[in-house]
């Protein structure tokens, strides 16, 4: 039958991601195992759950851990506040919408590794703007960088002001894909804007904002790029994220057992957040059903 | 009258949002345009005003004293892309395969393959010193086939659709790519030893890219191929028309905004990718990005060096951005954001 062609169509990119996105796991998987460093060369030797224990046992993995938890879930709370107050203006045409669209998409298309660049020269604490700005409160010098909680701070403003376009962009096709009559009724019943959002609009959209915010989360807690040009994951490893962690145990140290050891139990991190937030996203998702 | 007023809380809102948005991007491009005065000087926000504004960061970079520009600008161009080129062909041939047909495939059939790869895997390495790369292949070929004929069988268990096979690809995107990446760079250091070179080469890096922008591909391609309607394709099927044909004459020119749309958001996710670049070139398939993170430690405070490095990297993308907002406030996206 005609059927047949179907294999045709989806072989191709079914392979291509089995061998070039999960045959690696495989091995990475086997290799978390033993011990290999490649300097100085040393022979593989199975290590059983050695690696795995090494690095739960390790508190700069907790370390990593925390920073990132704390970034990611501030900065994905500041964005979906601002994302969403930003896309309800923006829905209710406020003076200037259009402009504003076409503004609001830049900052998701850069490459993070620019934005930090550019962070980077505007919290310089002597020669940036944030300085200059800060100076007009008497706060002259701050150590934007060198500091742990000035530097993670820096982090959060980077990825709110970085993402928040994608909070807007997705909340905007949700709110205009809610159906108008519910709004019309409203009005005419001489609901107050406030109330009109607090019972209808928000739980309509809550499906769609639980779903981003779990794709933010999840994208969120990949980060890298940022903190390996902003801080290095300085002052000491303060803010060390996961991702930086791992990168930094499998090319500094070369000890490739460990850092697969280290993406797995990675990944675990990743889906324990994953189905607790789920969990959670349905209970609330639930009870505003009721 | 409350209405009024919330109307102008949303407008300062938004103001402020755009100034915030806007600021960062003049100030790298202002700043590519400083002489070093201006910049260890303190602050400096308009030209002409503030500071007298040079080309000389631009000749620096383009002269080639500051090291290799042209390099990694070219591999970036052409690695983004052909990659781009190939994970939107190929994600949308997936696409309109999980759109048009059913496939059913079934859960022991999966774990069957999990486990015949696996296992086979770790057999042939660690009992047979079989090296890495043949014994990944050779594991791929036993287990494959192994798995599609359990699949043919009758066998128990639930039965996976259409939904289930695009969250499989969707899915790839879950993982930390640190993960993947990591993997990836033991792989291809494996193969290299076998004597097929992937690490820092062209090949190497389309592979990984194409497999990073597959899933956005399959994704988003699928939502555009579903407003196509099905009656003008039965009617090229009675003129006994090839599926290909039809797939490649009919429906890809039919979504074509949807395709533009789709190439344009992978090419900016590839464009801008750094871990997989950082873990698998190292000199010669450089990309852009990690040149511009090199800028950052050996710079120091060359404030306008490393505003050109990065205007040129921005610049590709605020044009992409620019037209895909165009394109969305016509109404050409519209449904194929759900």
């Amino acid at each position: 039958m005609n059927d047949r062609v179907k294999h045709l169509f989806i072989w191709p990119a079914f392979l291509l991601v089995l061998v070039i996105t999960l045959f690696p796991l495989i091995y990475a998987l086997t290799v978390s195992f033993q011990t290999i460093r490649i300097v100085p060369p040393t022979p593989p030797r199975f290590v059983g759950f050695d690696n795995y224990g090494d690095i739960l046992a390790n508190a700069r993995f907790w370390g990593a851990i925390g920073t990132t938890a704390t970034i990611v879930v501030i900065s994905v709370v500041l964005q979906y506040v601002i994302g969403l107050s930003v896309a309800l203006a923006l829905h209710h045409n406020v003076p200037g919408a259009s402009l504003f669209r076409v503004t609001f998409l830049l900052p998701m298309f850069l490459a993070p590794v620019c934005v930090a660049l550019i962070a980077k020269m505007i919290f310089h604490p002597v020669l940036g703007p944030a300085n200059e700005f800060f100076t007009l409160f008497g706060l002259e010098n701050l150590p934007f960088l060198t500091d742990p909680n000035f530097a993670i701070a820096v982090l959060i403003t980077i990825e709110t002001w970085q993402w928040t376009p994608f909070v807007v962009l997705l909340m905007l096709a949700g709110l205009q894909g809610l159906p108008a009559e519910v709004f019309e009724a409203a009005r005419v019943d001489n609901i107050s804007a406030w109330r009109r959002f607090r019972d209808i609009t928000f739980p309509m959209l809550l499906p769609l904002s639980a779903a981003v915010i779990f794709i933010r989360l999840i994208e969120g807690f990949k980060i890298i790029d940022t903190v390996f040009v902003l801080t290095g994951g300085g002052p000491g490893t303060s803010t060390e994220t996961l991702t930086l962690f791992a990168y930094n145990e499998g090319f500094k140290k070369f000890n490739i057992g460990m850092t697969s050891a280290l993406s797995f139990l990675f990944l675990i991190v990743v889906i324990v957040f994953g189905t607790l937030y789920l969990a959670g996203a349905r209970k609330l998702t639930q009870r505003y059903e009721q | 009258m409350r209405r009024e007023g919330y109307r102008r809380v949303g407008f300062l809102l938004s103001l402020f949002w755009l100034v915030l948005c806007i600021f960062p991007l003049w100030w790298v491009l202002v700043t590519a345009f400083k002489p070093p005065l201006a910049v260890s000087g303190g602050a400096t926000y308009v030209p002409f005003w503030d500071f007298q504004p040079t080309l000389q960061a631009f000749r620096d970079a383009f002269s080639g004293i500051r090291g290799d520009f042209y390099g990694p600008i070219i591999s970036s161009v052409l690695i983004s892309i052909v990659s781009t080129a190939l994970a939107v062909l190929l994600g949308s041939m997936a696409a309109y395969a999980l759109i048009r047909f059913r496939f059913s495939i079934r859960l022991l059939a999966g774990l069957l393959f999990a486990l015949l790869s696996i296992g086979g895997f770790v057999v042939l390495t660690e009992l047979w010193n079989v090296s890495v790369p043949y014994a990944l292949l050779v594991a791929l070929f036993v287990a494959l086939p192994a798995a599609v004929w359990a699949n043919g069988r009758n066998l128990p268990g639930p039965i996976m659709g259409n939904d289930d096979v695009t969250f499989w690809f969707v899915s790839q995107r879950m993982f930390p790519p640190i993960v993947s990446a990591f993997a990836l760079f033991l792989l291809y250091a494996e193969t290299g030893k076998a004597g097929l070179r992937l690490l820092d080469t062209f090949g190497g890096m389309v592979l990984a890219y194409t497999a990073f922008g597959l899933p956005f591909a399959v994704w988003l391609m699928r939502d555009f191929f579903e407003s196509v309607p099905v009656e003008v394709e039965e009617a090229a099927m009675v003129d006994d028309i090839g599926r290909m044909r039809i797939f490649a004459q009919i429906v890809l020119p039919m979504s074509l905004p949807g395709l533009i749309a789709t190439s344009m958001v992978v090419l900016a996710f590839i464009w801008n990718e750094f871990l997989f670049a950082l873990l698998l070139t190292s000199s010669k398939w450089q990309t852009l990005p990690i040149l511009l993170a090199g800028q950052n430690s050996s710079r120091g405070d060359e404030w306008w060096a490393v505003s050109v490095a990065t205007l040129i990297s921005i610049i590709p993308m605020i044009l992409v951005a620019t037209f895909l907002g165009r394109m969305m406030r016509s109404g050409m996206l519209s449904g194929s954001i759900k």
